[in-house]
C-alpha cells in the first residue's frame, strides 16, 4: 500500500510527517503546477470547483509514483468538499485509475467506522497509543507551520528585496520537515525570527514606515494553496503589505478533524460569534468563518480584506453577497477575487496593485476616510 | 397583516407548508406574480453577478411582490433528518438582503429537522411569537402546513401536473387556470418567447372539486404574462411551437410516444419562463416523467450502488429518481435540466451520467443561464429526441452518450 493524498499548500510536510511516523509509505505529489491543473481538468466535470480539479491532477501525478491508496477528510455537508472522496474516486475509476478512496470521516456517524478505516491506513503493527502519539505530533507540526507563515507574513513587506524573505522561507520549512522531536520543532520558529532580525539588520527594508495591512478571508483551499491563488500573499507581500488570514492549516485541523478538541494556532471558534449580526447560520464551508473574520479584521484597523473563491463556491458566494454591508458599516474596502483555471498571473496582479494602491492612498489621508470605492461589487 | 412569498426557489417544493402554516394563523400569504420579462430582468439587475439563476429570479420576484407588509424568506436548512438544502439557500436571508426593497421588513425563521421535531417547532413557535401567536395555534398550523405539504406530495406522485397539484394552494395559479380554460389568453412577448404560443390547459383536468376559498383573500394579478404551462397530454401542444416538423412524430406513425424523464430542481423544471417552456415542448412530444413522481422507495433503490449518501435532500432525489430512471425501461431518456452556478448539480450530474452510460441509457444535460436562447435549446431537444427515438425503434444502436 502506497498512500498518497491532494496537496494544500504547506499541509504535506504535517501529513507526511504523520505516516511516517506510522511507518506507512507514503507518496508525496509533486507540487501543485499548470500540468497537474490540466490533468485535473480534463476529468473533472466542467462545473466542478478549482481544489477537485487540482485533488485529481495530484492523484494522477501520484500514481506515476506508484500510489494506489488515497486519504481524503471527508464531511456531510453541505460544502461540496464533503462529496469530495467519493466524487473522486468514481471520476479516477472510470479514466482506469483503480485507487483505493480512505474517507476519513465517521461513515454514518459512527465512529468505529471512522476507527476501522484508521487501522486499515495503519496497518497492525501499530499500537493505538502509538497513533495517537504521532497525530499528536502531527498535530503540533500544523502549528509551528502556522507560526513559520505568519512570521513570513509579517517578514515580506519589511524585506527591501522580495527573494530575501522567500529564502528564509524555504530554510525554515526545511527545518520543519527535518524536526522529529518537540523540542526541534518548537526551535524553528525561533530560529526563523532572528534569521529574519539578522538579514534586516539596520538597513529597514520598508523606509521605517508601517507597511499596509490586509486581511485574508474566504474559502480554505484557496487561502493555503499558493498555487491555487497564484501566490497572492506573496504577490501582496512584495507590494508593501503584510497579510494575516482568517484561517490557518492547524485551526481547520483543529475544527474539522478533532471536532473542535483543539482550536489550533489561529481558533475559528471566536468568528461565528463575529458573524451573527450578518449572518447567523452556518451555510457550510468556511462561508460564515469568512464574515465572522471581516469583521474581526475590520475591528482590529486592518487598511483592507480581500476574500478568496473559487469560482462557483457556494459558502463563499453567500459571504461574498454580505461583506458589501460589512464593507458600509466599517468603511473598510473589500475586494472579492474568483479563481479558476482560467485566471491568469497578470489580470490578478493589475487589480493587487490597483488595491493596494487605493488602500495606500486613504492611509496616507490623501482619500478621505469614510468614503470607500465599492470594490465588492453588488 | 399581508406577508409576500415570492414565486421563486423555495415555492416550488415548500409552498404549500406555509400557506397552510400561515392560513392557520389567520395570516395573509400572497405570492409574486408569474415569472416575467421585467421580473426576470429585475432580478439580474439587484442579485449578485456570480450567484445562480434561481437566486437571481428570486431578486426579481422580490422586487415584484407589490402591497405587501412584510416579505418572508424561511431559512430552509433541512426538510428531512439526515440532509441539507444548498449552501446558497442556508445564507438566503442575508445575502438576498440588498435586492429587498428599503423599508420591507423580512420575516424569517430556520426550518431545520436536523434538529428534531421538538426543536423544529421549539423555533417556530419563537417565530410566531414575534407575530403575536400563541404556542398553541403555531403548533396547530405546524400541522396544517404539515398536512397541506404532504397533499401537495401525494398529489404530484399520483402524476397530477405541479400546477393542478399547486392550483389547491395557490390562488394565483388557480385564477390563471380559470382564465387559460375561458380560452387562450397567452400574450407572449413578441421576439422574446418564441413563434407561436402554446395552449394552456385543457378543461377536464381540474381539479376544482377539491378546492375550497381558504385563501380566497388572495389578489387577482392582470397584469401578467402568461407563458404556456405545462400541458396534461401529448396532444395539447401545437408542434409548431416545439419546433419540431410534422411526419417524424411518434402519433402520426401510431407508434407509443417517446418516454422521457426530466431531472433536475423543482424550480427550473417548472419555471416555465426560465426554462423556455422546456416541459411543455417535452410534453409535446413525449410522455415525460419528473423527479417529484418517484416515490422514496424508488429512489432509495436507485441510489444503491453510491458508497456515500449525498446529503443535499434535493440532489439526493435527483440522483435517486434519475438512477432508477436509468435502470428501469421507464422511460427511454433522460433530460438532466441544471443552470450555470448551481453547485450541487456540478457533483450530481456527473454522477447521474456515471450511473446512465453503465446503463446505456441516453442522457443529456441542458444547462440554462439567463442568455439562454431558444434556437439552441430547440436544437438540441430536437436533436436528442431523434437521436433518442432511432434507439428505440431500433434503426441502429447510436451512443447513448457524446
Amino acid at each position: 500500500m502506497k498512500v498518497t493524498f491532494p496537496h494544500m499548500g504547506n499541509a504535506w510536510i504535517v501529513i507526511q510527517a504523520l505516516f511516517e511516523a506510522l511507518d506507512v509509505e507514503v507518496v508525496v505529489p509533486p507540487p501543485s503546477g499548470k500540468g497537474t491543473l490540466n490533468l485535473g481538468t480534463k476529468l473533472a466535470p466542467e462545473s466542478a470547483c478549482l481544489p477537485l480539479k487540482i485533488n485529481l491532477g495530484n492523484y494522477i501525478e501520484a500514481a506515476a509514483k506508484g500510489a494506489d491508496t488515497i486519504v481524503i477528510t471527508g464531511g456531510s455537508g453541505p460544502c461540496r468538499f464533503g462529496f469530495y472522496g467519493e466524487s473522486e474516486r468514481q471520476i479516477l475509476a472510470d479514466a482506469g485509475y483503480d485507487f483505493e478512496v480512505v474517507i476519513l470521516e465517521p461513515p454514518g456517524g459512527s465512529l468505529w467506522g471512522l476507527a476501522r478505516r484508521i487501522r486499515y491506513l495503519a496497518g497492525s503493527r501499530n499500537s493505538w497509543a502509538r497513533i495517537v502519539r504521532a497525530v499528536r505530533f502531527a498535530y503540533e507540526k500544523s502549528v509551528v507551520l502556522d507560526q513559520v507563515e505568519d512570521l513570513i507574513h509579517q517578514a515580506r513587506p519589511r524585506f527591501s528585496d522580495a527573494a530575501g524573505a522567500e529564502k528564509l522561507y524555504a530554510i525554515a520549512r526545511q527545518h520543519l520537515i527535518e524536526s522529529a522531536s518537540y523540542e526541534s520543532l518548537h526551535r524553528v520558529p525561533v530560529r526563523l525570527a532572528q534569521n529574519i532580525r539578522d538579514s534586516q539588520g539596520d538597513a529597514n527594508g520598508s523606509g521605517g514606515k508601517e507597511p499596509l495591512r490586509i486581511g485574508i478571508v474566504g474559502e480554505i483551499y484557496t487561502i493555503l494553496e499558493p498555487f491555487a491563488s497564484l501566490d497572492v500573499e506573496q504577490q501582496l507581500g512584495a507590494l508593501g503589505a503584510e497579510v494575516d488570514r482568517s484561517i490557518y492549516l492547524s485551526g481547520w485541523v483543529g475544527q474539522h478533524i478533532f471536532r473542535g478538541l483543539a482550536q489550533g494556532y489561529r481558533p475559528l471558534r471566536v468568528y461565528s460569534r463575529l458573524a451573527k449580526p450578518y449572518l447567523e447560520h452556518m451555510v457550510g464551508g468556511h462561508g460564515l468563518e469568512t464574515v465572522g473574520a471581516a469583521v474581526s479584521f475590520a475591528r482590529r484597523g486592518f487598511d483592507g480584506i480581500l476574500q478568496l473563491l473559487p469560482l462557483g463556491c457556494m459558502p463563499e458566494i453567500v459571504a461574498a453577497g454580505i461583506l458589501p454591508r460589512i464593507q458600509a458599516d466599517f468603511s473598510i474596502p473589500i475586494m472579492t477575487l474568483t479563481l479558476d483555471e482560467h485566471t491568469g498571473r497578470a489580470g490578478l496582479q493589475t487589480r493587487l496593485e490597483a488595491f493596494v494602491d487605493l488602500l495606500e492612498r486613504r492611509k496616507s489621508g490623501r482619500l478621505k476616510r469614510g468614503s470607500v470605492l465599492s470594490v465588492a461589487g453588488k | 397583516m399581508r406577508i409576500g412569498f415570492p414565486r421563486a426557489v423555495h415555492y416550488y417544493d415548500y409552498f404549500p407548508f406555509w400557506a397552510g402554516f400561515f392560513r392557520s394563523l389567520n395570516l395573509e400569504l400572497v405570492t409574486s406574480p408569474l415569472t416575467n420579462r421585467s421580473i426576470m430582468e429585475s432580478g439580474l439587475k439587484k442579485a449578485s453577478d456570480e450567484t445562480c439563476l434561481p437566486i437571481k429570479i428570486l431578486a426579481g420576484h422580490i422586487q415584484a411582490l407589490k402591497g405587501v407588509d412584510a416579505l418572508f424568506l424561511p431559512r430552509m436548512v433541512s426538510t428531512e433528518e439526515q440532509t441539507y438544502l444548498c449552501p446558497k439557500l442556508l445564507g438566503l436571508p442575508e445575502s438576498i438582503l440588498a435586492a429587498v426593497p428599503q423599508g420591507l421588513p423580512v420575516l424569517t425563521v430556520n426550518f431545520n429537522r436536523r434538529l428534531g421535531n421538538r426543536r423544529l417547532l421549539a423555533e417556530l413557535e419563537r417565530f410566531g411569537a414575534s407575530l403575536g401567536k400563541k404556542r398553541a395555534e403555531v403548533r396547530q398550523a405546524f400541522g396544517q402546513g404539515g398536512e397541506w405539504q404532504e397533499r401537495f406530495e401525494r398529489s404530484r406522485l399520483q402524476g397530477l401536473s405541479f400546477t393542478q397539484s399547486m392550483a389547491e394552494f395557490d390562488p394565483v395559479l388557480r385564477s390563471s387556470r380559470r382564465k387559460a380554460e375561458a380560452g387562450p389568453q397567452n400574450q407572449f412577448p413578441a421576439r422574446v418567447r418564441g413563434p407561436k404560443p402554446s395552449a394552456g390547459e385543457v378543461p377536464g383536468d381540474r381539479v376544482d372539486g377539491e378546492l375550497t376559498d381558504r385563501e380566497g383573500s388572495g389578489r387577482e394579478v392582470d397584469d401578467r404574462e402568461v407563458i404556456g404551462r405545462e400541458g396534461s397530454g401529448p396532444d395539447v401542444m401545437s408542434r409548431e411551437a416545439a419546433g419540431r416538423t410534422p411526419g417524424c412524430s411518434p402519433e402520426e406513425k401510431k407508434e407509443p410516444p417517446l418516454k422521457i424523464a426530466l431531472i433536475g430542481h423543482s424550480y427550473l423544471t417548472q419555471e416555465t419562463y426560465a426554462n423556455l417552456n422546456l416541459l411543455g415542448r417535452l410534453q409535446s412530444q413525449a410522455r415525460v416523467r419528473l423527479v417529484e413522481e418517484v416515490e422514496t422507495s424508488r429512489i432509495a433503490q436507485g441510489l444503491q450502488g453510491q458508497r456515500k449518501d449525498l446529503f443535499w435532500s434535493h440532489a439526493r432525489k435527483i440522483l435517486g429518481a434519475g438512477s432508477f430512471f436509468s435502470r428501469g425501461d421507464e422511460v427511454d431518456g433522460i433530460i438532466y435540466l441544471s443552470c450555470f452556478g448551481c453547485g450541487t448539480d456540478s457533483i450530481t450530474q456527473d454522477l447521474l451520467a456515471r450511473v446512465a452510460r453503465k446503463e446505456h441509457k441516453p442522457y443529456m444535460v441542458l444547462t440554462l443561464d439567463e442568455h439562454s436562447g431558444e434556437a439552441g435549446l430547440v436544437t438540441r431537444l430536437e436533436a436528442f429526441l431523434d437521436m433518442t427515438e432511432r434507439r428505440v425503434r431500433r434503426e441502429s444502436d447510436i451512443s447513448a452518450h457524446g
